[in-house]
């Protein structure tokens, strides 16, 4: 019978990493533009409510940059640049495919409410078989190895499934 | 008829008994003249080792001469004279002068010096001589005296002394292929500084894991069999 490597379920550290990393750039860019946009509302003279509506546009645009960010790396690669470096993807419970937009922002507001309670939403990773989170019980996703990774390829964990590749319900 | 077969028996035994005389002799004239041949060939022996010896010494003789000469100031001053002379001059415009010359680029339009590079270099023979020269302790004193020497160090000062060196590095610097290097060199460290962070966030990943099931009191996750293993 064929052979076919089990996928391997990231769990808890990787992620946290991840997605520090995914952070990292976007807190980055929105420092260099933010910093960029203030020093040059700086030598013009707003009036104080113009002033208020572009802070409150730079936190819609910031909103909008984050957003942006994952679900479009989410639907096409599932591989955030994050995710990349740490050689794992997120992909569709059912059929390991990447995420849809809809799913993609129903995983990001998810994400987002399983942080507020202090992270609880995360602690289901630890104890789930397939270490899924909140978010990802909700999204029906799941976070998988990705197969290019070199990790797998020498043998350190088996490796993850192929896109498109139904995985275990 | 009688008679003619007793002559021709007598004449018959006349025969043997002449040869027999002659044989006779030679092996006495070969026995008495033995020690004369055995002369003759030491003497031959003692002149030809004579000659060699004499031509022996006569080579060493001249080859020291000719050390001597080359070592001696009166060398130096012979070949300065005679580079210094007309003589040399006129010699030099002959030569270039003559057919040597319409010779040697003859020989170079014919490919033979290509070829007889060609087969130098392709041949056994340089290797074989580059190998001993290379394997050779002389060499390996030679090389070591040069480094210890204080003509490598002048050289290099030298050489860093050059703008032409600077002007060199700079295009070997900025030429795509070391920049293509560099980045190749650069991304492999960081391949090399993610794969250590994803082994270990993996095992930090089952610590934790193996942690929180000890507190929740549930079993060890099994990892996920590989589909289609036949069990």
């Amino acid at each position: 019978m064929i052979d076919v490597a089990a996928p391997e379920y990231e769990g808890l550290a990787t992620r946290a990493i991840a997605f520090a990393l995914d952070a990292a750039i976007i807190s980055g860019v929105a420092v260099v533009v933010g910093a960029a946009a203030g020093i040059s509302l700086s030598v013009l003279s707003v009036p104080s409510g113009v002033e208020a509506a572009v802070f409150a546009a730079a936190g819609a645009v910031c909103l909008l940059w984050s957003t942006a960010y994952f679900v479009t790396f989410w639907c096409t690669t599932g591989q955030t640049p994050g995710n990349r470096v740490l050689g794992i993807r997120v992909c569709r419970a059912d059929d390991g495919q990447p995420l849809r937009p809809a799913r993609a922002l129903l995983r990001l507001i998810a994400l987002t409410l399983a942080a507020i309670p202090l992270f609880a939403g995360f602690l289901p990773i630890l104890v789930d078989d397939r270490r899924r989170g909140v978010h990802d019980m909700i999204a029906g996703t799941v976070v998988v190895g990705s197969p290019d990774d070199i990790d797998h390829v020498v043998g350190d964990a088996p490796a993850a499934g192929p896109p498109g590749r139904p995985l275990r319900r | 008829l009688e008679l003619q077969l007793q002559t021709r028996e007598s004449d018959a035994g006349r025969r043997g008994l002449r040869s027999g005389l002659l044989g006779l002799g030679g092996a006495v004239a070969g026995v008495a003249l033995r020690p004369v041949a055995a002369g003759i060939d030491v003497g031959r022996r003692a002149e030809r080792e004579l000659r060699e010896a004499v031509l022996t010494r006569a080579e060493a003789a001249a080859l020291a001469a000719f050390d001597a000469l080359l070592v001696s100031r009166l060398a130096d001053e012979i070949v300065d004279r005679a580079l210094a002379s007309p003589l040399a001059r006129r010699a030099v415009e002959r030569a270039l002068a003559g057919p040597l010359v319409e010779a040697i680029e003859q020989l170079l339009a014919d490919g033979v010096l290509d070829q007889t590079v060609a087969r130098v270099l392709e041949g056994p023979e340089l290797e074989r001589v580059v190998e001993s020269a290379l394997d050779s302790a002389a060499m390996e004193r030679l090389v070591v005296r040069v480094i210890e020497s204080s003509l490598l160090e002048e050289a290099v000062e030298r050489l860093l002394q050059t703008d032409e060196l600077w002007l060199m590095v700079d295009e070997i610097a900025r030429s795509p292929a070391v920049a293509e290097a560099i980045q190749r060199q650069s991304l492999g460290f960081a391949d090399e500084v993610a794969g250590g962070m994803r082994s270990r966030s993996r095992r930090i990943d089952d610590r934790l894991e193996s942690g929180a099931r000890r507190v929740f009191r549930r079993k060890p996750r099994v990892p996920p069999a590989p589909e289609g293993s036949g069990g």
